[in-house]
């Protein structure tokens, strides 16, 4: 039995939903709190991961970090590959699932009365300490919400992870593409482990969720 | 130098502001309807708006002035702003709240001071509690503490009492007035409830449709409104409509209702309309007296602009009476079915027996019936 599969989701789906935080938060900020040209446009093209088939968000993905693709040429000449490694996997899954964090975050800092960031001001207090004493505090269980979505969904990734990092074993074959292979080799005793995997790795992750959306603020 | 020099024009969708008032007062009341711009105004003394135009000076500290490119930010401003509905941090303790603003100061002195001001505005004892666990005076306090916390040039208050019901609203009132006495502090105050904006207030500023339609200490505005309109949005009653028959710098002629009134002028106004123009004047319900009929006749000499009417419908407002009178002048009535609006006593509606007599003489003293001009 073979367990490369899961460490290699486990990494993924972490280190994209880090990228996913890291981007995904001040952008739901942006969307939520600023008014800037393109706005409306940015707001509509941040859901497109999710309406779009998952093998031509993969396609258009591959001719951008493609060696051929311009941020494929670039790194090239860094010396680093992306396309058919796992940090292409990375990239899959964190196209994947960036629209779930921030819709949920955009709703949660919609959610926070602009007057509670105008007393913070009028106390003296700057754009960056009222982001972290008052907007993101009271935004926090919206946006843990779209974390564990964010997560689940880079864990679940399979389309685009197929078309750009490919499903070699051992390499860039993640939990849901070995299931898949597994299935297709007609093994189903391991693909029935692997999918156990998943299932009490999501369950626990609720659980765990759920227990911290109970504590106040 | 005035304490306060406002002067703002902000063009907002579908209201425009353009407001100038000083104030040398401590306490300033910005009052009139709602939609009147009042919000809108201590938003841009704090800076949370910006103006499109003007200048806001406070003690001589100029905030913004559109014309020489100043905007301090509001962070910079040093002003305590109590937010209608407070807005206290629901994600933080009472304690935290108010030490908000102090951030500046090491922990331990911050927490020691936020204990001193809770002390002061008798919330001693709640320092752990949360927002949503106090009573809507105890977060008025709060938000009253955490504004005062910083010592502010200027403390700015929005509708402080309308998160409260009415008997509440009454002590609390009494309660900001002993704080911002105690403090010492000078306050801007936003309400649209005149015995708020009158009981709080020693200058009042009238809003109404985004302008100052008057700007007064407290008494003069009570007893001499600018206009018939300023009169409305104080809510008087018995605002009524005459011809000028004679105006002189201290006595003024007033035909209404086929009566020939006469009225005090004020000689510090000294307004004189020409004979046969139009006059608005009012005169309070509880200003209107009426003449018993126990002790003789009424006499014209004693008794000031003497009318005769009946009572055409009464309310009951439990210590008093709101009587509604029609006089004997043929003719449309002046207010719907009646002419005046006369308050009584309870106890005098009792010992005359108005609910069964409903034929009285009136007569109105010359210094209750107010001029309007024009």
């Amino acid at each position: 039995m073979d367990f490369f599969p899961i460490a290699l989701s486990a990494r993924v789906s972490v280190t994209a939903t880090a990228l996913t935080m890291l981007t995904g938060i001040p952008l739901a900020w942006a969307l939520a709190r600023r008014q800037f040209p393109g706005r409306r446009l940015l707001d509509a093209l941040v859901v497109s991961p999710l309406v779009l088939p998952p093998t031509v968000l993969g396609y258009y993905l591959l001719v951008v970090i493609g060696s051929r693709g311009p941020v494929g040429r670039l790194l090239d000449g860094l010396g680093v590959s992306l396309a058919f490694t796992w940090r292409a996997a990375v990239i899959a899954a964190w196209l994947g699932s960036i629209p779930l964090l921030i819709k949920a975050a955009q709703a949660g800092f919609d959610g926070v009365d602009v007057r509670l960031e105008q007393a913070a001001r009028t106390l003296g207090r700057t754009e960056w300490s009222v982001f972290w004493s008052v907007t993101l505090p009271l935004a926090w269980r919206s946006i843990t919400a779209g974390i564990v979505l964010a997560f689940c969904r880079a864990f679940g990734d399979f389309g685009i992870t197929l078309m750009v990092a490919g499903s070699i074993p051992g390499r860039t074959q993640t939990l849901p593409l070995a299931i898949y292979d597994h299935v297709q080799a007609n093994e189903m005793a391991q693909a029935n482990v692997l999918s156990l995997v998943a299932v009490v790795m999501v369950v626990l992750l609720l659980i765990g969720v759920g227990r911290l959306a109970r504590l106040r603020y | 130098m005035a304490l306060l020099d406002i002067r703002l024009r902000k063009r907002l969708p579908g209201f425009e502001l353009d407001v100038a008032w000083t104030s040398e007062a401590s306490v300033t009341t910005l009052f009139g309807p709602s939609g009147a711009g009042k919000t809108v105004t201590l938003d841009c003394i704090a800076g949370l708006l910006t103006a499109d135009a003007g200048r806001v000076a406070v003690g001589g500290r100029v905030l913004f002035d559109a014309a020489a490119g100043i905007d301090v930010r509001p962070r910079s401003r040093q002003l305590g702003y109590v937010f209608q509905g407070y807005a206290l941090f629901p994600h933080l303790s009472v304690l935290d709240n108010v030490a908000f603003g102090l951030r500046a100061l090491p922990r331990r002195e911050r927490h020691a001071r936020a204990r001193t001001v809770l002390e002061r505005i008798g919330l001693a004892g709640f320092e752990r509690r949360h927002p949503g666990d106090l009573s809507g005076g105890q977060r008025q306090r709060v938000a009253l503490g955490r504004a005062l916390a910083t010592e502010p040039a200027l403390l700015l208050l929005d509708e402080p009492f309308s998160a409260l019901d009415a008997p509440l609203r009454h002590a609390l009132r009494e309660d900001l007035a002993r704080v911002l006495a105690d403090w010492g502090t000078a306050a801007v105050l936003v309400t649209h409830d005149f015995t708020e904006a009158y009981r709080l207030g020693d200058r009042i500023v009238v809003y109404d449709a985004g302008r100052v339609v008057q700007s007064a200490p407290r008494s003069e505005l009570l007893w001499q409104p600018a206009s018939e309109s300023v009169a409305r949005i104080m809510g008087i009653r018995n605002v009524l409509h005459g011809t000028v028959v004679k105006a002189t710098p201290d006595r003024i002629q007033i035909r209404w209702r086929g009566q020939l009134l006469e009225a005090v002028n004020s000689p510090s106004r000294s307004y004189l309309p020409p004979a046969d123009s139009a006059i608005a004047f009012f005169i309070r319900p509880e200003y209107v007296r009426l003449i018993r009929k126990d002790r003789g006749a009424a006499d014209p000499s004693h008794h000031m602009n003497l009318m005769e009417g009946v009572v055409v419908g009464e309310e009951d407002f439990g210590t008093t009476w709101s009587l509604r009178i029609r006089l004997d002048a043929r003719g449309v009535p002046a207010q719907g079915d009646h002419d005046l609006e006369v308050e009584v006593p309870h106890l005098v509606y009792e010992i005359l027996e108005i609910d069964r007599d409903r034929r009285w003489q009136f007569s109105i003293h010359r210094g209750s019936i107010h001029v309007l001009p024009a």
